[in-house]
């Protein structure tokens, strides 16, 4: 099922000069459509599962149904499959896998990665595996039971023999797939665990690793869009004679989302985009400004207030109360602008087949997007009931899904693919929609607007006993408010919905962003308040053994307590995605109002580690990630239009304004947990709560400014 | 017009406002070179042009002709390079989109440091923060890179 990949011996004798690194996706063929291609060399290859191919050159290739936008899936999901299936690293080759329905409902994302694969790709390792053992039993004609598996060979000690999977896949095609296999022990891993390299590095040094915005097929036309500046608005005239003069400009049309400009070549489309003279219906969200927003967010009788978790007493007088603190926080749009600016290519081909290259989150939901926008009602209604009543997938749209240049939850949404799909219908040429950096950050499904209402209550000793957390927001979600880590005795959190006026999307950490940083801010306001220290304050009100572990870890291993009037430090905590994560920052005072993030340190536990490098590099990004947002950057709008265009008014971190960062993983053989955003939420906090001790003043708006 | 790549010679007939990484993507088909923002504060479409970094989204195709260009694919053939085999060793790519401006912003600074240094180059922390600090990461592999031009410099000193 791989549609441009070379025959197996040909792709073998190109990769061998980095062998086991090369990817196979996106590589120039050379012919009219993807399903003229040669298929892949299938009497020399076998498939024991929808995960796996061996070939018999001694190839083994895993198909990873996680997109890799560099949180390492295309490593780690086949470090769990050789592991078990007992073959050495260096013998495994990456693929990504098509929207076939075998791999049933693909999307990555919430950091689940790791643990939709730990049992069944492990399983899927074991049992073939364990096939290969039954194979060269027969092969050797002895009991299976005398017969061991080892890098890639299956040995018989007591007669000295020894054969290699690629040997054996003729027989094993034969036989009868196992049904009970055995997992190892952790004890017994060899891969798992261990730091290996990363199989799609090889390619990200050297120009050749292809992402959505670099295929390259015959023939290909190249097209820009150009949305409504104003949310919701919609194309009243087009003056494009100005345009349409540039040489190598095909057409200028209108689609549902806009207008759409289609050319030889990127610039030509991009040059022509900026000459076009579009009038607007800018529709009724012309007045939002962020003003307006946020009047409404904060304004708590406008709206049903829904319960989200309570217990005990929120009287705010009862006796035991002594002192009541509140606080307010506003966090800002934030947008996701990953360096990869938007983009798809698709191509009907003379049968009416449609393929699609595309950098996404979620092949399934490209899918989906195709097919509403390519099929009519009719059409799709019979395919659906073919496939419910005769088993048979609608094969006439395909995804092809590439690496991706950064996702945060950006490329869970299909607009591109949408757009792309009614523009390629046009031609029988493929068609490679590219959006320039402008429509990128102003047509973004931001990560939402919210504002908490805190009120605190601490007893006679200082400690607090009453927590009342509202959350209000444009789609504003619940968890990282919930998560209860403090069991305070009176608590109870509530959601306050706005309608939904800005379009809204995943945001790396998504609710646990905003509401983690309205806990632990607050926290530690109450433990100042209560004449308390924060880090004593947490570990008195914590019982979860791993949580306390990795503060006490991260707190040890900081500077925490260091007595340097210029230098502060704020910790933080999550427990979300089946993962602790405990942050320390130290802030430097440079000057009265200028301050430095010199180092976080932070200690995570999450559970079994399937690459402890891996680990780290998410640390790091997500620090990366979550101190950008906390210090540089929102999201304004003016007249429904979004404000910033570029990164010039929406920065991201720098490279000098980077901390150091620490990370120390915990040893740990409790079920894996999510890597890819935990380390996000506690960032903010961990710094507002910095701020704090050196000024005595808590943050009540993001950014802030150092 | 005619324009070196990479050592290697093109005869290109484009428009010569055409900056010169549309061209490179689109009608050589070198797409190592990436596009991130297009008003050349991003640093993903970096190329030496002459030996010196330029950003190849605010340089024409009419400023590169005449000129030698190296793109990312002209570093080396097979990832040979110190600064490829340090890129490697720490692991520093994570998406990978902008790492072709980084490791080239990278090649830059060693390269201008050489010129003047028999004896060893040692980029300091501010060294490598002025170089680096105009390309851009969302992914957040900045501490990686930071150590990769160290290690890179210590393999370059040893072949001194």
């Amino acid at each position: 099922m791989t549609y441009f990949s070379p025959s197996r011996r040909k792709f073998l004798k190109v990769s061998a000069g980095i062998a086991g690194s090369a990817l196979v996706i996106g590589i120039n063929w050379g012919c009219d459509s993807a399903r003229e291609q040669e298929k892949v060399d299938e009497e020399n290859t076998f498939s024991p599962n929808a995960w796996l191919k061996l070939d018999n050159e001694g190839g083994v290739t895993v198909i990873v149904a996680e997109s890799e936008m560099g949180q390492g899936p295309y490593t780690l999901m086949p470090m769990m499959i050789a592991e078990e299936l007992e073959v050495n690293w260096s013998q495994i080759l990456v693929e990504r896998a098509p929207s076939d329905p075998i791999y049933g409902y693909q999307l990555t994302g919430g950091s689940s990665s790791i643990r939709k694969g730990w049992g069944t790709l492990r399983e899927a390792g074991a049992i073939t595996r364990t096939l290969m053992v039954e194979s060269a039993a027969q092969h050797f004609k002895v009991s299976s039971s005398e017969c061991s598996a080892f890098e890639g060979k299956v040995f018989h000690e007591k007669s000295g023999r020894e054969i290699g999977y690629k040997d054996l896949i003729q027989i094993a095609s034969e036989l009868p797939m196992p049904t009970e296999v055995s997992l190892k022990n952790i004890d017994d891993f060899k891969i798992i665990g261990q730091p290996l390299p990363r199989k799609d590095v090889p390619n990200k040094i050297n120009g050749k690793a292809r992402f959505g915005i670099d295929i390259k097929l015959p023939n290909m036309l190249y097209a820009s869009i150009i949305h409504c500046p104003v949310f919701g608005g919609k194309v009243k005239r087009i003056d494009s004679e100005k345009a349409k003069k540039i040489k190598g400009v095909h057409d200028i049309f209108q689609i549902n989302e806009g207008v759409a400009v289609v050319g030889k070549d990127t610039w030509t489309t991009f040059k022509a985009s900026s000459l076009i003279d579009i009038e607007w219906d800018t529709g009724k969200h012309q007045n939002t400004t962020t003003e307006s927003l946020i009047d409404d967010i904060k304004n708590t009788r406008l709206g049903k207030i829904e319960p989200i978790w309570e217990q005990g007493n929120l009287d705010q007088k009862q006796d035991k109360v002594d002192k009541l603190i509140t606080a307010n926080y506003l966090q800002p749009l934030q947008a996701h602008v990953p360096l990869e600016p938007m983009n798809c290519t698709a191509h009907f081909d003379s049968s009416g087949n449609l393929d699609v290259w595309v950098p996404t989150q979620s092949p399934s939901e490209a899918y989906k997007t195709a097919k509403r926008v390519s099929q009519s009602k009719l059409e799709r209604g019979i395919k659906k009931a073919q496939k419910k009543y005769l088993g048979i997938h609608d094969d006439s749209i395909r995804i092809h899904t590439t690496l991706i240049g950064g996702g945060f939850g950006r490329r869970l949404n299909q607009d591109y693919v949408a757009e792309v799909v009614q523009i390629a219908e046009r031609y029988d040429r493929p068609v490679q929609l590219v959006w320039t950096r402008e429509e990128d950050v102003q047509h973004d499904f931001y990560h939402p607007m919210t504002y908490h209402s805190m009120t605190g209550g601490l007893n006679s000793e200082g400690l607090p006993i009453l927590w009342d957390h509202l959350i209000a927001g444009y789609d504003a979600r619940k968890k990282g408010a919930i998560s209860n880590l403090y069991n305070i005795t009176n608590s109870r959190v509530q959601l306050l919905q706005k309608p939904y006026k800005i379009p809204k999307g995943s945001w790396r950490s998504v609710d646990r962003h905003y509401n983690v940083f309205a806990v632990e801010h607050f926290f530690d306001e109450l433990s100042l308040a209560g004449n308390h220290d924060p880090v004593e304050l947490r570990l008195k009100m914590v019982s979860d053994s791993r949580l306390r572990n990795v503060l006490e870890t991260a707190v040890n291993k900081s500077r925490w307590g260091l007595t340097d009037d210029s230098v502060s430090f704020g910790v933080a905590l999550i427990h979300e995605w089946g993962t602790y994560v405990a942050q320390v920052l130290e802030l430097h005072q440079i000057r009265d109002n200028q301050f430095n993030v010199k180092k976080v340190t932070c200690a995570i536990d999450c559970g079994i580690v399937i690459n402890p490098d891996i680990v780290k590099q998410q640390m790091e990004g997500s620090i990366v990630f979550g101190l950008s947002a906390a210090i540089k950057s929102k999201i304004s709008i003016n007249k429904g239009r979004v404000e910033q265009s570029n990164y010039h008014d929406y920065p991201i971190l720098r490279f000098d304004e980077t901390p150091q960062i620490e990370t120390i993983i915990i040893d740990s053989v409790e079920e894996p947990g999510g890597i890819g955003e935990p380390a996000v939420p506690p960032v903010a906090p961990a710094l507002a709560n910095a701020i704090l001790q050196a000024t005595g003043k808590p943050v009540r708006e993001l950014p802030v400014k150092l | 017009m005619e324009i070196s790549i990479n050592n290697q010679k093109f005869s290109v007939d484009v428009d010569s406002d055409m900056p010169l990484l549309w061209m490179l993507r689109d009608h050589l088909g070198l797409t190592g070179t990436k596009y991130g923002c297009g008003i050349g504060i991003c640093g993903s479409c970096v190329v030496l042009m002459d030996g010196h970094a330029v950003r190849s989204c605010k340089t024409t195709v009419s400023m590169a002709a005449g000129k030698s260009i190296m793109t990312i694919e002209g570093l080396s053939s097979d990832n040979s390079h110190l600064l490829q085999q340090a890129w490697e060793e720490l692991q520093v790519p994570q998406c990978g989109y902008c790492q072709s401006g980084q490791i080239l912003t990278a090649f830059n600074l060693l390269q201008t440091m050489s010129h003047d240094l028999e004896d060893g180059v040692f980029p300091t922390d501010d060294q490598i923060d002025v170089a680096m600090s105009g390309v851009l990461c969302r992914c957040g592999t900045y501490p990686r890179i930071r150590e990769a031009i160290k290690l890179a410099s210590q393999k370059m000193n040893k072949k001194l």
